[in-house]
């Protein structure tokens, strides 16, 4: 009886729609949507009605046609049930071309798994999913299904076309509540405002709706999708959560909730625990090297497994099991490390972050919500706030590299949230600086030796293979640089773990037949130890804005001794590039036999506009050309 | 004469009791605590302690017969790098359409580690931290981490799994990607079922005795004697994979079973599963999961006219067949080689590989073609145990039909692919080729497949730096397959240039055209009206240097170690040919000409030729590389290697032109 009034009411909403919408002909879509469609969504109609704190019922119908195999996966349909979400029915109906209906698709014909997230060990999450198999193209699937979400923190959003290569026809989204439950909206890049009404019921209605929209390029560097694409986002005033009531209008109110509910008194640690760590920081004054000797005590204590269990996957496990168990995802690790920081008084906060190692993405100012996918460290010293990864055994104290850097985060303490910004690596401190000191002898062996220093983000390159044993090392090697039948003779990889973290690399390498000699002639790569592969594809009317994520300076200098009597013959290289969004210079010098090259490359992370793009096409390419400038020596005299 | 036997009866009891043994749970010794690396291989970052694993077959507590399985292992861990070994996942068979689950119980794990003060501690696992999964249709799992892992700890755990496939007693892999002190599996099997042994790999076991266990066996009055087998492994390397190698399967020092026949504990009645390839053959034949849906002729008789009609000889049947097979059926991603119905599948448009294929092959005799059809194990899939006829080495099946002398194989659940080519995956080891009514066969299913590519490009050097002309490329053989499927991504052909182009900065794509994209048995020819800029302005010098290299210039050998392990395995072989053309401005000449050669692989294992040709104001370079097998022996990878290299050297150097 239930379903059918809310079915009812929320048809009263949607009925014109439905109604227009019913032929799923696929040579009705217009052909403005084809270019660069693989698929397009017919109509999606997405209801939510919050029918109490702890009942929300989540309504989705949606018709998407699949124009060719490329559009197959967006066919696939897959909802998640846990704990507080249960599915109510689940249902579809695959239509052929003509918008004949072929297969009805009932709930026994989903298949039935935990969810997996690709790294987690165990999480508490169960989907049902569907994946229509057509042989015939274009084809139409529609799917209506129905969830009941057992709290109100987190109400889905709308995205109404965030994939490549889909157009969209038409799309809504309605959001139904008692007059006096109160919410906050953000409208992102949305073109129509929002349309508030009342229904029948006496229920206040938020609607959007989008249609038309062409699909949209994966287009390179393109900006994050929240920068360009559509959608609308809802928070609560009031909800419950698992059973715990709160409230919030700002990040600050959210924060103590968090704190409350999610984080304090989960820090308690065993007697001997606590003395263990007060006694390995007796003889530290400083505290921030008192904090940086628990951190690393905390590395080589516990490593990283998740396991998402509990209120939602938001609660880190207490503190003494972490203790004893030595694993723990993101939250526990940070849980712990705070807890072993408390035992020596150094107070941390427990901070949300949206890691993401390709966008910069921030907790946005203006619009408070349970929002993030990772927690990291903050302590705050005196006018030196300190921050920490802690799922790492390897990273130093005080660093976040580009998964975390440069992007206002949600510090959960227990006065409450506070909105607080990681720090920035920049051009000028993501370095790469090499020198390298070759020669070359009659018969075209390269001999010498090679030293690198990687600071910032470039700091972990070689990470992936620091803790591999030496004979590994001496195989591994030669994989990551260009230079054919690469021996290493002798080498040493150090890391400087102060708040200055640096790697360093020192060669000492030998390769045979490095250069050609033909005809007497010398032919070799003037670079071969830092060459750029990548140049961004070129765009046909590019729609997005440019992005690069993280700038950095290579400085790579080598010199070459070359066999005694040649010449250069042909034009020397001589590359000065200068743009907004980077910089690039490379210069060769023969003085007698010494050979000399330089070279630096920067560039500056940021945003630009799209309209610089075949410059920055333009930019690379010049940079491989220049890297793959080849020397010609040839016998001096001829 | 009753002493004697009395005495030996003994003494096999204690033998048997002395090799049916477990390691002790719970025991770690100093030595094992106190060990900083393993001497054997000092780049390990864990080693096996002791591994012991048991199956037995057994009645179970619901009076049906069991497959018990008992797993036991103990390792060291020395760094971080091997923290995964502490995750384990136990994969469990679980179906939920017909109700068929296998159990695991008796999960116990504990960690050695020494504390912060240097004291041996433990820390167990707890049972709730035993996280039940469920992973997809037919598979469920049991997934926990090990508690109190650190530098130098020891973990231990166990298991014991029930499982309803006492018919599919479970193989054992001696060798893994860190080393083993020792390895041993031991099953008990009752006299009832009889199963064969493969050993496969290159390394030998160190331990291999059977012995009888008397009345290990009881069910229902029922009784029988087993026979206890142990097969023991010590010192064993691990397993490091080779870039360009074959499935490691194929290397991995394992071993696997077969039922070969078995008696009913209730009934006396006997079953004979595995023995020679007739067997194979009669029970395929009789099997109605094949053998029954190669024979439902009738129900295609229609369909099946109705595709050859006027078609003029057999191959053109056979090719509208197989091509109509293609567009009818969807792949629905499942591999089997049993299909529970043809028609059920055709009605849906969709189905697994037997689905498909066996549906195909069925077709094609419907139309009277002299069909039959392969089993063949794919690539990831590992290569057949030869020693004897084992079913459950293949994974995957197709079609073959024989027009006059020809073969052709063919896989329908492919749209893309040309009548007679198969899949890569399929190109490994041998097929069994079966048919209704002839004795079973080998076949090499690794020979006549090729992919060759051909670019052409005239060009004229213009005076602004820019060289105009033509590209055409032709993609013959698998090849055509690749840039089928690479096309097809895209929705069109303009957004496939455009991507293509868009790769390219310093070419422009003028004009375009891809011809043949559908014909599948033609290969694909992309024809490029280009410009492509070289100098940005030409004339400045009188001398410039050219590269004649101008598609796919090969700089980076992709091979660098010294050493090889295994084959290298190229997949198939293959040849790139590409021929430029340039026409030179009025006034100018070639003062040094591009650097020829000719070197080749021994054994016609393959060559590299470039050649230079003079013109009249222009001239003319052909550079072409050929591997003629798709396997390389280990012995050939230094030649392979030093191929590349001479290349590489080749290629770096550049012609001159000049003006006159």
């Amino acid at each position: 009886m239930m379903r059918g009034f809310i079915i009812a009411g929320f048809l009263t909403v949607c009925w014109v729609s439905v109604n227009a919408q019913q032929n799923y002909d696929a040579s009705l879509i217009p052909k403005e949507l084809l270019p660069y469609a693989s698929s397009v969504v017919r109509n999606e109609e997405v209801t939510i009605e919050v029918k109490d704190l702890d009942n929300m019922v989540y309504h989705v119908k949606k018709a998407i046609t699949v124009l060719n195999k490329n559009g197959d996966q967006m066919a696939n349909l897959y909802v998640d049930h846990d704990k507080s979400t249960s599915i109510k029915y689940i249902k579809g109906i695959i239509y052929n071309s003509f918008g004949i209906t072929v297969k009805k698709i009932s709930e026994s014909d989903f298949d039935e798994a935990n969810a997996w997230d690709g790294f987690s060990l165990f999480l508490d999450t169960k989907i049902k999913s569907y994946r229509p198999v057509v042989s015939e193209y274009p084809y139409t699937v529609v799917y209506e299904y129905e969830q009941r979400l057992k709290q109100t923190l987190y109400i889905p959003g709308w995205e109404p076309n965030p994939h490549f290569g889909v157009a969209l026809e038409k799309s809504s989204y309605t959001f139904l509540c008692k007059p006096d439950f109160k919410i906050r909206l953000k409208e992102i890049n949305m073109p129509g405002k929002v349309n508030i009404s009342s229904n029948a019921q006496g229920l206040k209605s938020y609607y959007w709706q989008m249609s038309g929209i062409k699909a949209v390029k994966d287009e390179p560097l393109n900006p994050n999708d929240d920068d360009y694409l559509s959608s609308v986002k809802i928070a609560p005033e009031k909800f419950l959560y698992y059973g715990m009531a709160g409230s919030f209008t700002n990040y600050k109110e959210l924060g103590k909730w968090e704190y409350d509910n999610l984080v304090a008194k989960r820090d308690e640690l065993p007697y001997e625990t606590i003395q263990y760590v007060k006694n390995l920081t007796a003889s530290i004054s400083d505290p921030k090297l008192k904090a940086k000797k628990i951190y690393e005590y905390m590395q080589s204590k516990t490593h990283y497994v998740s396991v998402q269990v509990g209120v939602g996957g938001w609660q880190p496990f207490l503190a003494s099991d972490v203790d004893r168990q030595n694993y723990g995802d993101c939250k526990a690790l940070v849980n712990y490390t705070r807890a072993l920081l408390k035992a020596v008084n150094i107070e941390s906060y427990y901070c949300e972050v949206e890691a993401d190692a390709d966008y910069k993405i921030s907790f946005a100012h203006d619009f408070p919500c349970m929002q993030g996918n990772h927690i990291i460290l903050c302590v705050p010293f005196k006018n030196d706030t300190t921050w920490a990864d802690c799922t790492s055994q390897t990273l130093p104290f005080g660093y976040l590299g580009d998964f975390t850097d440069d992007r206002t985060v949600l510090a959960v303490t227990p006065e409450g949230g506070k909105l607080l910004h990681t720090p920035k690596y920049t051009v000028e401190t993501n370095l790469r600086n090499r020198k390298a000191d070759f020669s070359i002898s009659d018969d075209g062996e390269l001999s010498g030796t090679m030293s690198t220093i990687f600071k910032g983000v470039q700091y972990t390159d070689r990470d992936y293979f620091l803790k591999e044993p030496k004979m590994e090392q001496y195989k591994i090697l030669p994989r990551v640089y260009q230079i054919n039948n690469m021996d290493i003779d002798d080498f040493e990889l150090n890391q400087d773990k102060s708040f200055d973290p640096a790697t360093t690399e020192k060669l000492k390498l030998h390769a045979r037949d490095f250069a050609t000699l033909n005809d007497g002639k010398i032919y070799f790569s003037l670079n071969p130890i830092n060459r750029k592969g990548y140049v961004p594809r070129q765009v046909r009317n590019r729609t997005t804005d440019v992005y690069f994520n993280e700038g950095y300076t290579d400085n790579d200098e080598i010199t070459y001794t070359i066999p005694k009597g040649y010449r250069l013959e042909k034009m020397v290289l001589n590359e000065k590039l200068d743009k907004p969004f980077g910089n690039f210079t490379a210069t060769m010098e023969l003085k007698g036999d010494k050979l000399t090259y330089k070279r630096k490359f920067q560039l500056i992370g940021g945003t630009y506009n799209k309209a610089i793009y075949p410059d920055v096409v333009d930019f690379f390419q010049a940079v491989v050309d220049a890297d793959e400038y080849n020397v010609v020596l040839v016998k001096s005299g001829n | 004469m009753k002493r004697p036997l009395l005495i030996l009866f003994f003494l096999f009891n204690a033998l048997a009791f002395a090799s049916a043994q477990d390691f002790p749970f719970g025991a770690v010794t100093t030595e094992e605590m106190n060990m900083k690396n393993y001497a054997k291989d000092t780049s390990a970052h864990a080693v096996v302690l002791q591994e012991f694993g048991k199956s037995s077959i057994n009645i179970g507590s619901d009076d049906n017969l069991k497959q018990f399985y008992e797993y036991h292992v103990k390792i060291k861990i020395f760094d971080a790098k091997a923290f995964n070994k502490g995750t384990v996942k136990i994969m469990l068979y679980s179906n939920d359409k017909n109700d068929a689950y296998e159990d695991v119980s008796n999960i116990k794990g504990v960690t050695y580690y020494k504390d912060d003060n240097g004291f041996t501690q433990k820390a167990e696992l707890e049972d709730k931290k035993v996280y039940p999964v469920k992973e997809n249709k037919y598979w469920a799992s049991h997934k926990f981490a090990m508690p109190g892992l650190r530098d130098g700890c020891i973990i231990e755990y166990k298991y014991r799994v029930e499982s309803f496939r006492w018919y599919k007693l479970r193989s054992w892999e001696f060798q893994d990607d860190i080393p083993k002190l020792y390895s041993e599996y031991e099953v008990h099997i009752p006299a009832f079922f009889n199963f064969n042994a493969s050993i496969k790999g290159y390394l030998k076991l160190t331990k291999n005795t059977s012995s009888v266990e008397s009345t290990c066996f009881e069910a229902r009055g029922a009784k029988a004697d087993c026979s206890l087998i142990n097969y023991g492994m010590a010192d064993i390397p691990a397993f490091k994979e080779d870039d360009y190698m074959t499935s490691p399967k194929n290397f991995l020092s394992a071993i696997n079973f077969e039922l070969v026949d078995w008696q009913s504990p209730y009934d006396g009645s006997k079953h004979k599963e595995t023995k020679e390839w007739r067997d194979i053959d009669y029970s395929l034949k009789t099997e109605p999961n094949f053998g029954g849906q190669l024979k439902r002729k009738g129900l295609l008789k229609d369909k099946v006219a109705a595709i050859i009609a006027g078609k003029p000889d057999d191959l053109a049947k056979a090719k509208a067949i197989y091509q109509h097979w293609q567009k009818w059926f969807k792949w629905d991603g499942f591999w089997s080689i049993y299909s529970e119905s043809i028609s059920k599948a055709i009605d849906k448009h969709s189905g697994d590989i037997a689905d498909i294929n066996l549906s195909l092959a069925t077709a094609l005799s419907t139309a009277g073609l002299n069909t039959e059809v392969v089993l063949l194990s794919t690539r990831d899939n590992g290569a057949l145990n030869t020693l004897y006829p084992v079913i459950g080495d293949f994974d995957y099946v197709v079609a073959k039909v024989n027009i006059g002398d020809q073969a052709y194989l063919l896989d329908a659940t492919d749209p893309l692919l040309p009548f007679g080519v198969l899949p890569f995956k399929c190109l490994n080891d041998k097929g069994r080729v079966f048919s209704l009514d002839k004795p079973s066969y080998f076949m090499d299913m690794s020979l006549p497949q090729r992919e060759k590519s051909s670019y052409i490009l005239d060009v004229t050097l213009q005076d602004d730096g820019k060289l105009k002309g033509t590209l055409v490329n032709y993609s013959t053989g698998y090849e055509a397959y690749k840039r089928r499927v690479a096309i097809k991504k895209f929705n069109s052909i303009d957004e496939y240039v455009e991507n293509l182009n868009g790769k390219l900065p310093k070419w422009k794509f003028t004009k375009s055209e891809v011809r043949n994209l559908d014909s599948l048995d033609m290969p694909v020819v992309e024809q490029y009206d280009v410009e492509i800029k070289v100098y940005d302005k030409l004339g400045e010098t009188k001398k410039a240097t050219f590269s004649p290299y101008y598609i796919h210039r090969m700089t980076t050998n992709p091979f660098k170690l010294n050493e090889r392990s295994f084959p290298i395995d190229m997949g198939m072989a293959s040849e790139d040919r590409y021929a430029i053309t340039v026409h030179l401005p009025a006034g100018y000449m070639v003062d040094t000409p591009p650097q020829t050669m000719a070197i080749s692989i021994p054994n016609n294992g393959g060559k590299y030729i470039s050649s230079y040709e003079p013109g009249d104001n222009s001239f003319s370079f052909i550079y072409l590389t050929q591997f003629n097998k798709s396997v390389y022996g280990t012995e050939e990878f230094p030649s392979i290697k030093e191929f590349y290299n001479k290349i590489i050297q080749s290629q770096k150097t550049e012609m001159v032109l000049k003006k006159k």
